[in-house]
């Protein structure tokens, strides 16, 4: 066979490699579907709740085409982030009222669920000495998704999210092993 | 093109593909492509088959490795297990449709009945080979691989030889049955 054959039959072949990848992904992301339902029918905002749900899937199905550290990051993250969705969802079917108005307990739910998850995500880091991209995605994932229920109260349920998930990884971020690369084990 | 790797670096080259370390894609492309035509030139005898069944298990391999490629066990057999599955499929494919050239085959008998027997006896045994475990025709396909030269990394020697003892076994076994003779 002469190398332009070669060449195309290559090229054929990284397509179709890329196409497995891309199919294997579709396959992955598909548990994020029954998810985001039941976090649409529950929430009070769905327009929100669609658009968070949809951009975890997206972010989902490129890690996972991606591969390496950012594609084991997809697991880890989705599961802590299921953690401040399903706290936010059950708290806003609570509320508490006395003479001076009711009170949600959102808030509180999301920034308590934000730090168990960003504890999982942080145990989950440093036990496997995983690198950088593991952590940057794996938060992405696990607040977009734990978003998906805390935007009940606006952008506080997110902000309280976003402040118990920092302060609960911080801690273990700084003492992570050094490692570089996104192909880094 | 990069220069082939040889076949005990194709198991970790092709760990990291599955991973998603596309950089080693081209090596990985080189290591397979030569045994892969090699196989399937002795299997179907013929070049232009040889070269669509060749061609169809690189793409099935490459689109399969991310999913199914088990990096506890070495991949040349595996892929080249795809590789005669797919000049098995091929095969049956052209025996559907009658399409079998006679005249084009690249080692030809002398003279018609005996490459009609060649043939037959070929398609047969691409036969019985279907029907056995995906491991026993790796295993299989190991030995194939051996005999041409390059030993695949990864089992042992003893184990090898255990494990393609036991495939040829279930392959008599399955070439009795399907053609009640040896």
């Amino acid at each position: 066979m002469v190398s332009t054959d070669l060449t195309r039959l290559e090229r054929q072949a990284r397509a179709r490699y890329e196409l497995g990848r891309l199919r294997r992904a579709l396959l992955g992301a598909l548990p994020l579907l029954p998810v985001s339902l039941i976090a649409l029918c529950l929430s009070q905002r769905p327009a929100s709740t669609l658009c968070l749900g949809l951009c975890s899937a997206a972010l989902s199905v490129f890690l996972l085409w991606y591969g390496r550290d950012p594609q084991r990051a997809v697991l880890p993250g989705l599961a802590a982030g299921l953690i401040p969705l399903a706290l936010s969802l059950c708290a806003n079917q609570l509320h508490q009222c006395g003479p001076d108005g009711c009170s949600s307990f959102c808030a509180p739910a999301c920034t308590l669920g934000g730090a168990v998850a960003g504890l999982a995500v942080a145990s989950v880091g440093k036990r496997r000495k995983l690198g950088p991209w593991f952590w940057a995605c794996s938060s992405l994932l696990a607040l977009l998704t734990g978003a998906m229920g805390c935007s009940c109260v606006g952008y506080s349920g997110v902000l309280g999210l976003g402040v118990g998930y920092g302060l609960a990884l911080l801690p273990a971020w700084l003492q992570r092993p050094k490692t570089t690369g996104v192909g880094s084990r | 093109m990069s220069a082939p790797a040889p076949p005990a670096q194709l198991d970790p080259l092709m760990a990291r593909l599955a991973d998603g370390d596309r950089s080693v894609f081209p090596q990985v492309f080189a290591c397979l492509w030569p045994p892969i035509q090699r196989l399937c030139r002795s299997l179907l005898h013929n070049e232009a088959d040889a070269a669509d069944a060749a061609q169809e298990a690189l793409h099935k391999i490459l689109e399969r490795a991310p999913a199914d490629y088990d990096r506890a066990r070495p991949a040349l057999p595996w892929a080249l297990a795809i590789a005669g599955w797919e000049c098995r499929s091929l095969l049956r494919k052209r025996q559907r449709r009658r399409e079998l050239p006679e005249q084009e085959r690249s080692e030809p008998a002398t003279d018609p009945e005996q490459r009609f027997v060649q043939q037959d006896l070929s398609r047969a045994a691409l036969e019985a080979l279907g029907s056995l475990s995906e491991a026993d025709r790796e295993a299989l396909f190991a030995t194939f691989w051996e005999e041409a030269g390059a030993a695949p990394g990864g089992v042992l020697a003893a184990t090898a030889r255990k494990r393609r003892q036991r495939a040829l076994t279930r392959l008599r076994e399955a070439f009795r049955r399907l053609y009640g003779l040896d």
